[in-house]
């Protein structure tokens, strides 16, 4: 799969269901999103560290929720590619 | 049953040596109802099927919020445990009120009324340690559930967690979520994928 980092544990998944091709991975080393099921996956949003899962809004499935380990919740609106921390 | 992901091309796989990876950073108590500390470890994140609300799986137990995660309110389970450490949750994708809750002490649990009340649902279950459950988004009343330790394997159930079969050994490395993709396999079935401590694998599912 190419674009994951290497030798890294996957600690969330999320798929967007009205096309789910689209897919999210929640690592150590941040977020990672697929267009075309896991072939290949690019870094999504910078600054993002130590995740532990990725939900995708199933109604609105632009709207992308990863929270870290230790529990800071992070909000996107457009897929992944701003995030805004909530609080 | 083929054993899990042994059958993928190379490029589909993304299994790899294992780095000595730390452990990853477990956030103090000294802030109890406060943002990490209330969660200690958090394992799982979702919303129900019309977004009502967001759920939240963490060493501390089952978490709910209704205002996009500003604030959280703990939802209690029927255990015995002082508490429980959740591990994965899932959701019917036409019900927003049945969800599941994979626990690392006591198995499984569902709700039909949007967490009022809970029920454990393991029959079937090999052991009490699920750390992945995947709930099939074209037919919800099949899940897969990934059980660690005791009884360890892939289990499925085709009725909503009345009965479960184990149906495969699971992938190599720890799995950290399980998730149903709805996208054919070319074999009659969906894929079936897993977050791992070796990366992100998929196989067939188990239908």
């Amino acid at each position: 799969m190419g674009g994951l980092p290497a030798n890294r544990t996957v600690n969330g998944f999320a798929v967007d269901p009205a096309n789910p091709k689209v897919m999210y991975v929640a690592t150590r080393d941040g977020l990672f999103k697929s267009t075309d099921a896991g072939e290949r996956w690019t870094p999504a949003g910078k600054g993002l560290k130590n995740l532990a899962a990725v939900a995708v809004n199933p109604t609105r499935p632009a709207e992308v929720y990863t929270v870290t380990v230790d529990g800071q919740l992070y909000r996107s609106a457009d897929g992944g590619a701003t995030w805004a921390r909530q609080r | 049953m083929p054993t899990f992901l042994r059958s993928l091309p190379a490029a589909l796989t993304a299994v790899t040596l294992i780095a000595a990876l730390p452990g990853s950073a477990r956030a103090g108590q000294e802030h109890p109802g406060m943002g990490g500390g209330r969660f200690e470890h958090v394992h799982a994140l979702a919303l129900d099927a019309e977004a009502r609300a967001l759920w939240l799986g963490a060493h501390t137990g089952l978490f709910r919020s209704e205002d996009g995660g500003r604030s959280w309110q703990a939802v209690a389970l029927p255990v015995t445990q002082s508490h429980v450490d959740i591990m994965a949750i899932g959701v019917d994708p036409n019900d927003p009120r049945a969800i599941y809750a994979a626990t690392h002490e006591a198995g499984l649990f569902k709700t039909t009324d949007g967490g009022g009340t809970w029920k454990a649902i393991n029959a079937g279950l090999g052991g009490p340690d699920v750390h992945g459950l995947a709930v099939d988004p074209a037919a919800p009343q099949k899940l897969h559930a990934a059980v660690r330790d005791k009884g360890e394997g892939i289990y499925r159930t085709a009725d909503g967690g009345g009965r479960w079969t184990r149906v495969d050994d699971g992938p190599g490395g720890e799995v950290k979520v399980l998730t149903s993709v709805n996208l054919p396999t070319g074999m009659g079935g969906i894929w079936l994928y897993a977050g791992t401590a070796e990366g992100l694998q998929r196989n067939p599912d188990c239908f």
